[in-house]
């Protein structure tokens, strides 16, 4: 089946491929024929992030007594194959899918998940090995987190040495107001600004897995006509991947440029990012700031307060914060690769009350991607 | 508490169920930031110790509410062994958890000579 076109390559294949459309009503009592798609997204994913550990690295200068980072751009055709394998494989899987109109939904037939869709059984293994994924990150926050001092006790207690490793978590920068603490910029009052891209982009998160649930509702009302159904599939579709884009764009507030309205004294929302804030994985000599003085300074525009401040290295907690908060980021993307797929194919007819269990699919990963951030967002932003 | 409606779709008291999920959801994150809001705006009238447990039992309602609506771990045919599924992880979660996680960074250094290599020799 081709929709909104002619699918040249489906007219005379009737024959098995692995690389091109399926025929889901021919063949083997309607059974698909096998695919390259999972292989070679997987060994597209593999390549990719061994390129990216030969590309990015980190090592210590005995002579300077630093830690050094460098890109070797040598090894970029790594990252490129693996994205190259990985894209091409996606190709494969959306050209097979194209064709899928429900008619042949294949069951699975072992114990226990007796007569459950293949692909539904499919999803959840995925789901199963992505929450180990992020235990293990949270495991690692949590073995860090419990037993690195706290850098603000630490601070407190007077038992430091300046340069010396401790936790000062995200929250610190974001919920807290950072070194600005009670003097952080608050237009709403009764929370720092640097909190509002987080905040935001938790209810996006939230209103777009209502959106995704709301499309399949609409794709299994066989009262519709095609083109309502179609039309209105296609635009809660389309305000999923708008609230996936505007996750990414305050998540890249949030880390790399911060936010701004009006100008100086008089700014109605101030909320420098991260990065300007000196929150990084480089931090190893960050300048820690126990008490603000709103107006010390020479020229009186604010300052540490004198003997509040010390050297401390937080690259830690920086690097668990980012690692975490960024492979979420990752999966987010990932959705709106496969939501664009998903808008183009619902525009043009591909939902139906017969196969509307697709989007319920992809569904499972975009609320499992919501409910990551359940947890991440309380754990990181918020504590 | 869910009860069919008269399309044989599942209703909470007599909502839908997804939109009745999605508004707790919403009420509950709000929640969750005006916590947090709280120990900014009264800092020292709000403790540490009762914002994380806000967070906790707001994050509970938050997860069980998408994993048994939103991804119909509940109400349907298939719900109970895709729920045995999706618990399979947590036995591995809680070994990470436990004995990883809230282990000390410098555990490895303390343990015990009967724990550490060399003792087999």
């Amino acid at each position: 089946m081709s929709y909104g076109g002619h699918d040249d390559d489906h007219h005379h294949d009737h024959q098995h491929s692995h690389w091109g459309p399926h025929d889901w009503n021919h063949g083997h009592g309607g059974a698909p024929h096998n695919s390259w798609a999972p292989i070679m997204l997987a060994f597209g994913s593999s390549i990719f992030l061994l390129g990216f550990t030969k590309v990015f690295t980190q090592t210590w200068d005995d002579n300077a007594d630093i830690w050094t980072y460098a890109i070797h751009s040598s090894q970029i055709g790594l990252l490129i194959a693996g994205l190259a394998i990985f894209f091409a494989g996606l190709t494969v899987f959306w050209r097979q899918d194209w064709s899928h109109d429900g008619s042949h939904e294949p069951k699975s037939e072992g114990t226990p998940f007796r007569t459950i869709d293949i692909r539904k059984v499919a999803v959840w293994m995925f789901l199963m090995s992505e929450m180990m994924v992020f235990s293990s990150l949270f495991s690692t926050y949590l073995r860090y987190r419990t037993g690195f001092d706290n850098c603000e006790a630490l601070f407190e207690s007077g038992l430091f040495v300046e340069g010396q490793q401790c936790w000062l978590p995200a929250s610190y920068f974001i919920a807290e107001g950072g070194y600005h603490q009670e003097h952080a910029h608050a237009a709403l009052g009764f929370m720092p600004d640097t909190l509002i891209p987080g905040a935001i982009n938790t209810f996006a998160l939230i209103i777009s897995s209502y959106t995704i649930v709301l499309a399949l509702k609409t794709a299994k009302d066989a009262s519709l006509s095609d083109a309502e159904r179609n039309s209105k599939v296609g635009k809660y579709l389309l305000s999923t991947l708008a609230l996936a884009t505007l996750f990414l764009i305050f998540k890249m507030v949030e880390w790399f440029i911060g936010f701004n309205v009006g100008h100086g004294e008089d700014a109605l929302f101030h909320s420098p990012s991260l990065l300007a804030d000196g929150f990084t994985i480089h931090a190893s000599e960050y300048t820690y700031c126990h008490e603000w003085d709103h107006h010390g300074g020479e020229d009186h525009a604010g300052a540490c307060a004198a003997g509040a401040s010390a050297i401390f290295d937080i690259r830690m907690s920086a690097s668990t914060f980012y690692v975490t908060t960024g492979t979420h980021g990752v999966h987010v993307f990932g959705g709106m690769v496969a939501l664009f797929y998903m808008v183009i194919k619902a525009f043009r007819g591909g939902y139906t009350p017969q196969n509307a269990v697709s989007i319920e699919y992809f569904g499972l990963y975009w609320h499992f991607v919501d409910l990551v951030w359940v947890l991440v967002f309380p754990a990181f932003y918020l504590y | 508490m869910g009860e069919h409606g008269h399309d044989g779709h599942h209703t909470i008291l007599g909502f839908d169920r997804y939109k009745f999920n999605f508004w707790i959801l919403m009420i509950f994150t709000a929640i969750e930031v005006v916590a947090v809001a709280l120990t900014f705006s009264m800092r020292d009238a709000v403790s540490m110790g009762t914002v994380v447990f806000i967070l906790v039992a707001v994050g509970i309602v938050k997860g069980v509410g998408i994993a048994a609506i939103f991804m119909h771990l509940q109400g349907d045919d298939d719900s109970r062994v895709l729920t045995a599924t999706a618990l399979f992880p947590v036995f591995f979660i809680v070994v990470m958890v436990l004995f990883i996680g809230l282990t000390h960074p410098d555990a490895a250094d303390t343990l015990p000579d009967w724990c550490r290599p060399g003792f087999y020799t």
